[in-house]
């Protein structure tokens, strides 16, 4: 075994190993900074503080929870939505809040998509692509955004409003295709029309209202919409033909 | 509720009237729920019943056969029956509402519309088996609908129907809501416990089983959304109500999620047991601009694609489906039209997966990743014969050897019918090449094992 090893191993170290400079370089990334060299600070430690009602709010999640660790979710929301994003500092602070370790902190936030490690700009717009809106022309919408704002997908604009990416299944496919916007509302059966009014609206400062999709039956048997207090429904339509697919 | 003459054999579907979601104005609200819906009567009449301990409604259930529609669709009453016998030990129900499948969007219309009744489903269950508390862990995309429900539970709680004493009986529990953040594998059960824990959401060998050793160790119960709220109806109705409706051995109303190319897509109500062709012509209002079908995936993107002429009188229940090669999965239903690209489409799917894996089994990881590679050389118009081959063997690789047995496509066939003859697949326009792959394409069956 060791005969045919020596040689294996040698290449190995020949290719790989990276030099004193290089680790330092990768040290500096800001996502994934060594655990004993400071990453560059986004945020300063008078920014990292709860509010008195943030306090109250995270007791409440510990509550729910024989253990500290399982309110590790819902805290990175919070901070997420404090913060804009989950620097590693803003997850030290979250792991210090909850008195767990860093590094299980930063192993939670970074296994879901969900939580940005890094600046986004301040609309992040999710385009679902997946299974159902990948058939109904969701990377028509994805180009389209793309063009409409002079981005990649993954990319954000230069005045920091928009960043879109491709998302998988988001749980409406009946109404594809359609997107999420800043990981909050939903915005279905998307047509370039209605892309452009979106982005107007947003860059307008509008909020976006919740959008309700009613089921095909009530239609036939309730006329439409089932609920006093949703001014916005949206029908399932026929979803238009996929110009490209990928 | 069904009529004297309400429909509840599929034969008359036309005439079905819906329970889950049936035409009630508002009646997401607690106030509606309980004047016109009956709401919270069932679980009243249980608790108030000396008769109806938590074995009769367990039993209840078990004889209803109501099958999990969450995808694996085992019978819940008989699930519930597996919890130990109840110790000074904690007890916990997870209500897995994470839905990321992709395909699957009735959950969703659920919870915006009928709230309650899954609120109640939990109460019973956790009457059954007497649980502490159910935690429902809900995607992190569905926000609007989880500030909604919190604003009903706490109703729930200032009412007395949710903490100490329910209804003024002897019976405490608490229903707390979770809020993931977007990974598919959560939806697995053990996955979705670890995501709870507060962890990486890596699913867990089994066994042991989360009725032994579940949330925090303690025992615990994973339940889908529409399965608790079925149970609701089993105690309303009455378990002979329950199984006299829909396809015999898999019984009940279901929820069919149906999207792709049909002129009218959205969740439908009906009973189990329809058959396909007439969700998709009659409900559905057939496939787009009077097109001809290509393929239907029955189950959301883990059950494997039906040909157009295999769904000839396969009905939407496990027995029929499993006969024709695919499953029921969580029945939503995609229905895709001749013009669609199948290579293009099923190299989405593959990235979807690659994406998703949550990286703790290597075949699973890696192979993931070269099934997408290789059917991208084939999109792109550059696959060879010998790549059927190796998607082939890549499968075969994974199934058996990672957690979920075979998350991706299994090719049931190993010499598809029709292969052929030339050299290479070189073929742009997409018509052509993919009217060519088709008959191997659909002989890629993608599988997902869900095991309870
Ligand atoms: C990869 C994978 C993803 C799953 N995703 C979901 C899901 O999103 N929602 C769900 O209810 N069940 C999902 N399941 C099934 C669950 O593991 C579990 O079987 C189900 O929640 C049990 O509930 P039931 O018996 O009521 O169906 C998934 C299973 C696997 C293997
Ligand atoms: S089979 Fe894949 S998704 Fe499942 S546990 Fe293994 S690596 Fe994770
Ligand atoms: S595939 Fe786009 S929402 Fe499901």
């Amino acid at each position: 075994m060791g005969k045919y090893a020596r040689p294996h191993i040698q290449t190995y170290k020949l290719t790989h190993i990276q030099t004193a400079n290089e680790v330092s370089d990768f040290a500096k990334h800001p996502v994934s900074p060594l655990p004993d060299q400071d990453p560059e600070r986004h945020f300063s430690d008078d920014d990292l503080v709860w509010t008195g009602e943030e306090e109250d709010l995270i007791e409440r999640y510990r509550e729910q929870y024989p253990t500290n660790e399982s309110a590790v979710m819902h805290v990175l929301w919070l901070a997420q939505e404090k913060f804009g994003w989950l620097a590693p500092e803003v997850i030290q602070f979250v792991a210090d809040t909850l008195d767990i370790p860093y590094a299980h902190t930063y192993g939670v936030a970074t296994f879901y998509t969900q939580y940005y490690k890094e600046k986004k700009g301040q609309f992040v717009l999710d385009v679902c692509t997946c299974f159902s809106c990948q058939a109904c022309g969701g990377y028509d919408i994805l180009h389209y955004l793309e063009d409409k704002l002079d981005i990649e997908e993954g990319e954000t604009t230069d005045d920091e409003m928009f960043t879109v990416r491709s998302v998988e299944c988001l749980g409406a496919c009946g109404s594809a295709p359609m997107m999420q916007v800043a990981n909050g509302r939903y915005v279905h059966n998307l047509t370039e029309e209605k892309v452009d009014t979106l982005i107007e609206a947003l860059r307008e400062g509008e909020d976006l209202t919740f959008e309700s999709v009613t089921l095909p039956q009530d239609e036939d048997e309730m006329d439409g919409n089932r609920r006093s207090d949703v001014d916005r429904t949206e029908t399932y339509r026929t979803p238009p033909v996929a110009e490209s697919v990928e | 509720m069904p009529t004297e003459n309400g429909a509840t054999k599929v034969k008359d579907w036309r005439n079905y009237d819906r329970v889950l979601l049936p035409p009630i104005q508002d009646l997401h609200k607690l106030e509606v729920y309980e004047n016109e819906y009956e709401g919270y009567e069932a679980i009243r009449s249980i608790l108030g019943d000396s008769e109806q301990d938590p074995e009769a409604v367990t039993n209840e259930m078990k004889a209803a056969n109501v099958r999990g529609r969450g995808g694996a669709g085992f019978n819940a009453g008989l699930k519930w029956s597996f919890m130990p016998e109840p110790d000074d030990r904690p007890r916990y129900l997870a209500c897995n509402a994470d839905e990321s499948e992709p395909g699957t969007f009735k959950d969703r219309q659920l919870m915006e519309y009928n709230p309650h009744l899954l609120f109640e489903g939990i109460l019973i269950a956790n009457y059954a088996m007497q649980i502490d508390a159910c935690y429902i862990y809900t995607r992190g995309e569905y926000v609007d609908w989880i500030m909604e429900m919190q604003r009903e539970l706490d109703k729930l709680y200032d009412k007395g129907y949710l903490g100490e004493n329910i209804f003024g009986s002897d019976f405490s529990t608490e229903i707390i809501l979770h809020k993931g953040a977007g990974a598919y594998i959560c939806g697995e059960e053990t996955g979705m416990l670890e995501s709870l824990e507060g962890k990486r959401g890596y699913p867990r060998t089994k066994p042991p089983f989360p009725a032994q050793n579940g949330l925090w160790g303690y025992p615990t119960t994973v339940n889908n959304v529409e399965t608790l709220a079925h149970a609701v109806l089993v105690m309303r109705h009455g378990a002979d109500w329950f199984s006299g409706i829909g396809a015999e051995s898999h019984p009940g109303p279901t929820l069919y999620g149906i999207s792709g190319h049909v002129e009218r897509p959205g969740v439908y109500e009906y009973p189990t047991g329809m058959l396909i062709t007439d969700l998709i012509d009659k409900v559905a209002g057939g496939v787009r601009g009077g097109k001809d079908l290509k393929a239907v995936v029955p189950g959301g993107a883990s059950t494997p694609p039906l040909r157009a002429d295999m769904i000839e009188g396969v009905t939407m229940d496990a027995e029929s489906l499993t006969e024709a090669g695919s499953l029921m999965g969580t029945a939503g239903i995609l229905v895709l039209d001749e013009d669609t690209d199948m290579v293009s489409w099923l190299r989405r799917v593959a990235h979807f997966f690659q994406h998703e894996s949550c990286g703790q089994c290597t075949p699973c990881r890696e192979g993931t990743g070269w099934i997408e590679q290789v059917l991208a050389r084939m999109d792109e118009g550059k696959g060879r014969i010998r790549d059927l081959d190796l998607l082939l063997d890549l499968s075969n690789q994974i199934e058996g050897r990672a957690l979920h047995r075979g998350r991706l496509h299994r090719r049931r066939r190993a010499r598809p019918a029709g292969g052929s003859g030339g050299t290479g697949v070189s073929g742009r326009p997409i018509a052509s090449f993919s009217r060519r792959m088709f008959s191997l394409l659909s002989a890629i069956r993608q599988t997902v094992m869900r095991k309870t």
